[in-house]
């Protein structure tokens, strides 16, 4: 296993950039996750430590090695793709042990390595078997036995449980959390799904538009986003949003006005009143009632229950709906008018542009 | 013809039988009638006429498989057959040893990702398919012609000079110089066919070939290739009708002799011959039908091959 | 770092085979404006002042009638593809759309089409358009080729109004309108896309044949451009001018037409194969 080193990387096609700046250290044996929206440049990330795709500036490091100019095999990666991309017209045996036949690998080597993979991932009944005869979970699995046999210095992922049904996304989710600590592998790991990046990453990496909008172990990012973005993106439901100005500023600190008039009290520096800051606070956060030192006011307009935990959506004076999690014996119903409380811990406060302050 | 849902077509509700009936043929009835007119019966009327012999005064009489054994076997007409019948053999395998390997490499070429004009090369390498092999014999008889030179200057250019020869007139090259032009018309067709099938293969694959350390070359040929068989073996069995029912080229470059002395014979000029006559040979349609019969016979076992044995192995893969 | 084929070795490979597949072509194109002296003289040349003649074209209008078996060719082929587009999705339409008894049978019955060279039955054909004393007509072709282009063309268009929607007919049945109504005025533009490949794969074919023209109307002042061509060559075989001349006029209409149409034509024709 080895560190991945990416230092100041830029990619355009033709004209277009979508890659930025990137600067990203990835420790050995940890599993990193690239997580963003669609077309945030997640793949194309992975796809150029891979060596898929060309840089346009920048380097990458593998080990201690510069990779920038090797082809994919001899960059020592093994990838795991969104599709699996088994070969069809090969058996299960076939495809783990193709791309170690044409490495010239001894028989007796390859035999040994996929039987290896075949009992950890628990293929050993299907050995024979077609990818078409195959189902979604136990295609992925191969997918991931082929990536194995090459014992590869990085593994990569690319969005592997987009294609499965719920159910079976949660268990190889676990699968893959599991295979992570027995290799004790490095891995790079891309989805769209910010709960599979909290649940399985070491660190998460969060981009958007090209840009790395924070890297950081997943808890940071929940409790201290550095910007509206990540905390827009990680929790979900999705953080709720408040616009607000500064108000008075003294010494001490300073009060936010949010829209509905509530006012709220920082300690902390560098503001100017009149600035307009955006208040997050998640829904989980929230209680019904209660005491703290966010107050909001509203109305419920639905409730919804999932169970024992639901979301109550209440109108309060400041646009959009707030969203708050209620717990089961709670009552909530639409047209009630309730207090939302929070604690000033649970507050986050951002500038103008987005960012964090404090 | 639609395959699929559980209904296949629909009862129209509140029509009578009759008219139900009448609008089934109004809508069928030309189409049906056209076809079997003029390309079911004549196809079945050849055969039974292939059993019957036509005589000098047109006097019918029912010969059985006489016409056949004549053809097969009597030394006057058995060799210009077995020479047609070996020369369309060659034919056909010059076909699939240079058109169809030339059109899986320029498929394989135009397939490549981020390729320049890509869509240019295939315009142009596609033209000659489009014009009439009549035409194209034509110029190839006049590009290779020696009075022209034009050949043997080319030839020259890399001092093969000494090479040239009057390919079309010599008994010895002229079905393989034929050959050799109907390809060089028609690997356009080869080529996007498998052109196609080649863009059909998803970019995925091509990538886990490439991490599992495979170059350009061994990924087409041990991952693409076996992946695009079904659209080879079509090309195949769309190659072996298109040249057992060859005509137009010899014909047109050759005449009806299919000369020198019938090297360039195949079955698609004995036919003609045969039937209609020419110069000293008296047309003779039962005879004609009989190879027209044989021609059909040889172009079914090569379709049912193709249907139950080659579609059956071959694997479809769908992505 | 995946360039093991270097992109020079690709288009040279790929440049080279275009020439080896347009050059004849062009050869004969513009050496058929040249004086006989300056083809034979400096063959590669393009046609300069001193060496442009139109003596082979001359020869070609006055001694055939090139106009004559242009018109020929055209309306053969164009009536051939109306007729079989007409007649083919009514049929296909039909096939589809009624449940009747021998549906799967008609079906496979005109299915047979595809594979079956019609030429093989020219015996009969003949012998057929002769005692209709339809030797030498365009008709005689234009029956001929609608049988031959059918098959194919009922198949494609089966497949296609199979994906029409039911919903559009089954709400235009509840408006109580006729079948004939459905067909004509909903379905037909609705299969526009797929008539347009029809069209396609079926036209070339035909303007390019030899074989009927030969058999059916080889005299009368209908032969098509093909034919016509033909004979005229055989004919002037040692007029270089007048026979380099005649190639290009059958070459360059469809040069034309290939230059504006080429992405359709190349689609229609292999789609056809496909099929």
């Amino acid at each position: 296993m080895a560190e991945v080193k990416i230092d100041n990387l830029n990619k355009s096609f033709g004209s277009v950039e979508v890659l930025r700046d990137i600067d990203l250290t990835i420790a050995d044996g940890s599993f990193v996750v690239l997580v963003g929206p669609s077309g945030c440049g997640k793949s194309t990330l992975l796809r150029t430590i891979a060596g898929l795709e060309t840089v346009s500036g920048g380097e990458i490091r593998i080990g201690d090695k510069k990779v920038n100019d090797l082809a994919p095999a001899a960059r020592e990666i093994a990838m795991v793709f969104q599709s699996y991309a088994l070969y069809p017209h090969m058996d299960v045996y076939g495809n783990m042990a193709f791309g170690l036949k044409f490495a010239g690998t001894p028989k007796a080597e390859i035999d040994r390595r996929v039987g290896e993979a075949a009992r950890i991932l628990k293929l050993e009944a299907l050995m024979k078997r077609r990818p078409r005869e195959l189902s979604g979970g136990q295609r992925q699995r191969v997918a991931i036995g082929r990536a194995i046999v090459r014992e590869p210095k990085v593994f990569l992922f690319d969005e592997p449980l987009s294609n499965l049904d719920a159910a079976l996304r949660v268990n190889t989710r676990i699968e893959i959390a599991k295979l992570h600590k027995m290799l004790k592998a490095t891995i790079v790991y891309v989805t769209h799904d910010q709960v599979e990046a909290m649940t399985l990453a070491d660190k998460i990496v969060v981009m958007n538009k090209g840009r790395i909008e924070q890297a950081g172990k997943p808890l940071d990012l929940y409790y201290k986003p550095a910007n509206m973005f990540v905390a827009g993106f990680i929790g979900s439901p999705a953080m709720n949003f408040i616009e607000g100005e500064i108000g008075e500023v003294t010494e001490k600190g300073y009060s936010v006005r949010l829209a509905d008039a509530t006012s709220v009290n920082f300690t902390g520096n560098g503001v100017r009143q009149g600035h307009k800051v955006t208040l997050g606070v998640r829904p989980e956060h929230l209680a019904v009632g209660g005491t703290g030192d966010l107050k909001l006011e509203g109305r419920i307009d639905i409730v919804e229950r999932l169970g024992e935990t639901g979301y109550a959506h209440v109108s309060t004076g400041s646009g959009k709906p707030i969203i708050a999690e209620v717990r089961g014996g709670e009552t909530g119903e639409p047209g009630q008018a309730v207090t939302l409380t929070a604690t000033l811990g649970h507050t986050h406060l951002f500038d103008e542009a987005g960012q964090r302050i404090g | 013809m639609a395959e699929g849902t559980a209904a296949r077509g629909s009862d129209v509700i509140g029509t009578s039988r009759a008219s139900h009936a009448l609008m089934l043929l109004f809508f069928l009835g030309p189409a049906v009638a056209i076809y079997t007119l003029f390309s079911i019966y004549p196809l079945i009327a050849t055969i039974v006429l292939s059993t019957f012999d036509e005589g000098q005064g047109g006097v019918r009489s029912f010969v059985g498989l006489d016409n056949f054994r004549t053809l097969l076997f009597d030394p006057l007409w058995s060799k210009p057959f077995w020479n047609a019948l070996l020369n369309n053999c060659l034919f056909f395998l010059i076909h699939m040893l240079v058109q169809n390997p030339i059109g899986i490499a320029l498929a394989a070429l135009l397939s490549l990702p981020r390729l320049p004009f890509r869509t240019g090369y295939r315009t142009l390498i596609f033209m000659p398919t489009m014009l009439s092999v009549v035409i194209i014999g034509f110029i190839w008889q006049l590009i290779l012609s020696p009075l022209w030179g034009i050949s043997k200057g080319f030839l020259n250019f890399f001092g093969l000079g000494s090479l040239f020869a009057p390919w079309l007139g010599q008994e010895e090259s002229a079905l393989v110089t034929l050959s050799l032009i109907s390809v060089w018309q028609f690997v356009g067709m080869p080529m996007i066919l498998i052109y196609t099938a080649l863009l059909a293969i998803p970019d995925d694959l091509t990538d886990a070939a490439t991490v599992d350390g495979l170059n350009q070359i061994r990924t087409f040929f041990y991952v693409k290739l076996p992946l695009i068989l079904p659209t080879i073996g079509l090309v195949s069995i769309l190659t072996f009708v298109g040249n057992f029912n060859a005509f137009d080229l010899i014909y047109a470059v050759k005449g009806a002799l299919a000369g020198p002395n019938f090297a360039s014979d195949i079955m698609g000029t004995l036919f003609y011959r045969t039937f209609f006559g020419y110069q000293l040979q008296v047309g003779d349609p039962a005879m004609g039908s009989a190879v027209a019969t044989l021609m059909f016979i040889i172009i079914l076992i090569g379709v049912m091959i193709y249907l139950f044995v080659i579609q059956r192995r071959i694997q479809r893969y769908s992505f | 770092m995946r360039r093991k084929l270097g992109p020079l070795a690709v288009h040279l490979v790929l440049g080279a085979y275009t020439l080896l597949a347009i050059f004849p072509i062009l050869l004969v194109l513009y050496n058929s404006f040249k004086s006989r002296k300056a083809i034979f003289g400096s063959p590669l040349a393009l046609p300069g002042p001193e060496s442009f003649s139109l003596i082979g074209y001359q020869k070609v209008f006055a001694d055939s009638a090139v106009p004559l078996y242009y018109f020929n060719s055209i309306s053969v082929t164009v009536t051939t593809i109306f007729i079989t587009l007409l007649i083919g999705a009514m049929a296909a339409w039909a096939l589809t759309e009624y449940r009747f008894r021998w549906n799967t049978l008609l079906g496979i019955y005109l299915a047979i089409g595809i594979m079956v060279p019609i030429r093989l039955g020219s015996v009969s054909i003949l012998r057929l358009v002769a005692d209709m004393n339809l030797v030498n007509t365009r008709t005689a072709l234009i029956l001929v080729y609608t049988a031959q282009s059918l098959p194919l063309a009922i198949f494609i268009l089966s497949e296609f109004i199979a994906q029409i929607p039911k919903d559009l007919r089954e709400a235009a049945r509840c408006d109580g309108v006729s079948e004939y109504t459905i067909f004509f005025r909903i379905i037909l533009p609705l299969i526009r896309p797929a008539m347009a490949t029809v069209a396609v794969f079926t036209m070339i074919p035909i303007w390019n044949d030899l074989w009927f023209p030969l058999l059916l109307s080889p005299g009368g002042g209908k032969q098509t451009i093909t034919l016509g061509i033909q004979q005229f060559i055989g004919q002037y075989v040692t007029d270089w001018n007048a026979v380099l001349a005649a190639l290009s006029v059958a070459i360059i209409p469809v040069l034309i037409l290939y230059a504006l149409f080429s992405r359709q034509l190349i689609r229609g024709l292999t789609s056809g194969a496909v099929k």
